[in-house]
């Protein structure tokens, strides 16, 4: 059990850094998910914590312990790796009892720590199997065996569930989020499927381009996203976004949707642009009443919940690489969706009502991207 | 008329096809084989076809009677393990070596291929000239050096003329396997030795419990390929002492030869190459499936 900080982590590969002024704090017994598109530095940030990669500059604290310049064996951590990289020589048992052999533990004491970690995992029938003759979760748990059996004060995973269908999948999720909630040891978890993160993580770290973007808990990253790239990331289907003008009435901003106007959270005194970058949730938006009207293009039927398609407003499109998240994004830069649970029957060509509640509106600036936001306190009416 | 795109009578169609190769393969491989098995039970002289000779067993029992033959097994036995196991050696650790990232490594590993490249005859003819009793450049040296106070009988010394022979052979043959196991090195996954890294395993540890298991099937046919090549291996031994001195050199291949061209006994030459032949078939057929069994 243990606290990790990593402290101003930089790492170049010869020109190329690869992570950037990575800070970050993680509590004794947190899930804390790295994730982020691919090739932003979460598995070279992970392997730096293992003391698989050499850091570039800064220092990395396991338990208050400075770790920086110590070999993987000595960090007391256990890692499972994307492949599992299980010893395909070896029986499960010699698998998950290896770490401790190295460790130099007596035969009798491996073998009934092996017995009782088999137990937990469902592996019992299997300990004399090799690797090889093993479903693609049953090897999964074998290498998750072979971390929990050392009762490390961190484990660390690199995406071990993407080797797995989708149904398995969830059900390991669930699995090792029991898992370390019962043994209470700190995980740092690399994904980089936001689903994945959110339903996990006590705390989450985006990252893009080697560049922490935001931490912060599921609930503190779907509301309250602090740039663009986060808004966009997080969540599915992926947040609306659309331009539109910044009208001002004294202390209270207004934009417009559609033609229609939009009274803002955000304070006038905080938007000094003429325009800025809107986002909304698809299940934010509400259908009816007095709201902009727009034609459905595509309406996908779920049962009770459907996802209507529609173009974003003339003029409001709003493109730009920084949303262009790489998760199940099926949609084009000009349409939104939103995402309705009622009994109303749609159709495709049909022209709606829709309303933007004013408090489910995030504002972006629109040169830096990043979220503004009514400053806490401050009355909102 | 058979219509050959029918499910049913398409497998007949490539056997159709095939079969031009397999008589052409029979014929080079197998007949031989049976040519000299066929001389090996008959007493001839002179490898005449087409003169009727009658079968007898006579070939094999002067081979198992005599003291000729079980030398030749004691000398080929001592170097197949000579060769074999100082080969393995140097060129596990020569893999290892070139497996590094440093610089000049292609360099290096063109290097370590460097003897596997050169003619047989040519490598040991060179060899036979430096080491040459009296004018050879390697008693020279180790004369100057003082490390002996008179020059080595290469030629006439039986353990000298034999570890000669060895030598030059381990020379020639490591750098296959070397060649092999480097191949074998790098198909090692990275994170195998991340993991036990992550295990706490150190460096010996990894080599012990994760580089050599790994590699086992390739050393398994690594050691099979060296060990038919010494076996068979004819022109080094030849060149070098001609089997000499009084037999100490001579292996199975050498006692063929010498049976068959030099006494022209060639039935009993053709049945030391026929025990031969079984020999290595057993050998290999051991070798393959004990290694091949340890990982796949
Ligand atoms: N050994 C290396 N040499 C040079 N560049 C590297 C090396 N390893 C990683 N990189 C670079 O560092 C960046 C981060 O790589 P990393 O493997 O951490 O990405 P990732 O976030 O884990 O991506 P993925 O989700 O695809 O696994 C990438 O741009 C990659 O090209
Ligand atoms: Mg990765």
């Amino acid at each position: 059990m243990a606290t990790i900080e990593f402290n101003q982590i930089q790492k170049s590969y010869g020109g190329v850094q690869a992570i950037r002024d990575f800070n970050l704090t993680v509590d004794d017994g947190d899930f804390c998910v790295f994730v982020g598109p691919s090739g932003c530095g979460k598995s070279t940030a992970l392997k730096m914590l293992a003391g698989l990669e050499p850091t570039s500059g800064g220092e990395i604290a396991i338990g208050g312990r400075d770790v920086t310049d110590l070999g993987p064996g000595k960090r007391d951590i256990a890692m499972v790796f994307q492949n599992y990289a299980l010893y395909p020589h070896m029986s499960v048992r010699s698998n998950i009892g290896f770490g401790l052999k190295m460790h130099g533990l007596p035969k009798a004491e491996i073998d009934r720590k092996v017995a009782e970690v088999a137990d937990i995992l469902e592996l019992s029938d299997y300990l004399d199997r090799k690797p090889r003759a093993l479903s693609g979760g049953q090897r999964q748990r074998v290498a998750l065996g072979r971390a929990i059996v050392r009762e490390p004060s961190a484990f660390l995973m690199d995406e071990p569930l993407s080797n797995l269908d989708a149904k398995l999948r969830v059900q390991t999720r669930a699995e090792i989020v029991k898992l370390q909630k019962r043994l209470g040891v700190t995980t740092i978890y690399v994904t980089h499927d936001q689903v994945e993160a959110l339903t996990m993580a006590t705390k989450i770290v985006v990252m893009r381009k080697g560049v922490i973007q935001q931490i912060g808990s599921p609930e503190t990253l779907f509301d309250t996203p602090a740039n663009l790239f986060v808004a966009g990331f997080i969540g599915s289907p992926g947040m609306n976004f659309f331009r539109g003008p910044v009208e001002k009435e004294g202390d209270v901003a207004f934009t417009r949707f559609a033609g229609a106007r939009i009274k803002l959270a955000v304070p006038a005194g905080q938007l000094p642009f003429d325009n800025a970058i809107f986002g909304i949730r698809p299940e934010h938006i509400r259908i009816g009443g007095e709201g902009a009207e727009i034609g459905l293009t595509l309406v996908e039927s779920l049962g009770t919940e459907k996802i209507l398609h529609f173009q974003t407003p003339e003029g409001q499109e709003f493109n730009d690489a920084d949303t262009a998240a790489d998760h199940d994004d099926e949609r084009d830069a000009s349409s939104m969706l939103a995402r309705v649970i009622d009994d109303v029957r749609y159709a495709d060509g049909q022209a709606i009502r829709v309303h933007l509640p004013e408090d489910k509106i995030h504002v972006f600036n629109p040169d830096t991207h990043t979220a503004l936001r009514a400053a806490s306190g401050q009355v909102n009416t | 008329m058979i219509d050959f795109s029918s499910p049913r009578h398409r497998s007949k169609f490539g056997y159709l096809l095939l079969a031009p190769a397999v008589l052409l393969m029979a014929l080079i491989i197998i007949y031989p084989i049976l040519l000299s098995v066929d001389i090996s039970m008959k007493d001839v002289r002179i490898a005449r076809i087409g003169k009727a000779e009658p079968w007898t067993l006579k070939n094999y029992a002067w081979l198992f009677g005599s003291e000729e033959f079980w030398n030749a097994i004691w000398v080929t036995a001592k170097m197949v393990l000579m060769v074999g196991g100082t080969a393995l050696v140097i060129g596990l650790a020569t893999a290892i070596l070139v497996n590094q990232r440093f610089k000049g490594r292609s360099l290096a590993r063109l290097f370590v291929a460097l003897p596997w490249a050169v003619p047989e005859v040519v490598a040991t003819v060179i060899w036979a000239w430096m080491l040459d009793s009296s004018f050879g450049v390697i008693n020279w040296a180790l004369l100057k050096s003082g490390i002996i106070s008179e020059g080595i009988q290469f030629a006439s010394n039986a353990t000298a003329s034999f570890y000669s022979v060895c030598f030059v052979m381990i020379w020639k043959g490591y750098p296959l396997v070397s060649i092999m196991l480097l191949a074998g090195l790098q198909s090692i996954p990275q994170e195998q030795y991340q993991a036990a890294e992550v295990d706490g395993a150190g460096v010996w540890q990894r080599f012990f419990y994760i580089t050599i298991p790994n590699l086992m099937p390739v050393i398994g046919v690594t050691m099979v390929i060296t060990t038919l090549w010494v076996f068979r291996d004819f022109a080094i031994i030849h060149v070098l002492t001609q089997g000499g001195p009084i037999g100490a050199t001579t292996t199975l291949s050498i006692l063929t030869f010498e049976q068959s061209f030099s006494f022209f006994r060639m039935g009993q030459g053709a049945a030391v190459g026929v025990v031969t032949m079984i020999i290595c078939a057993v050998i290999s057929r051991a070798l393959v499936s004990r290694f091949a069994n340890s990982v796949h």
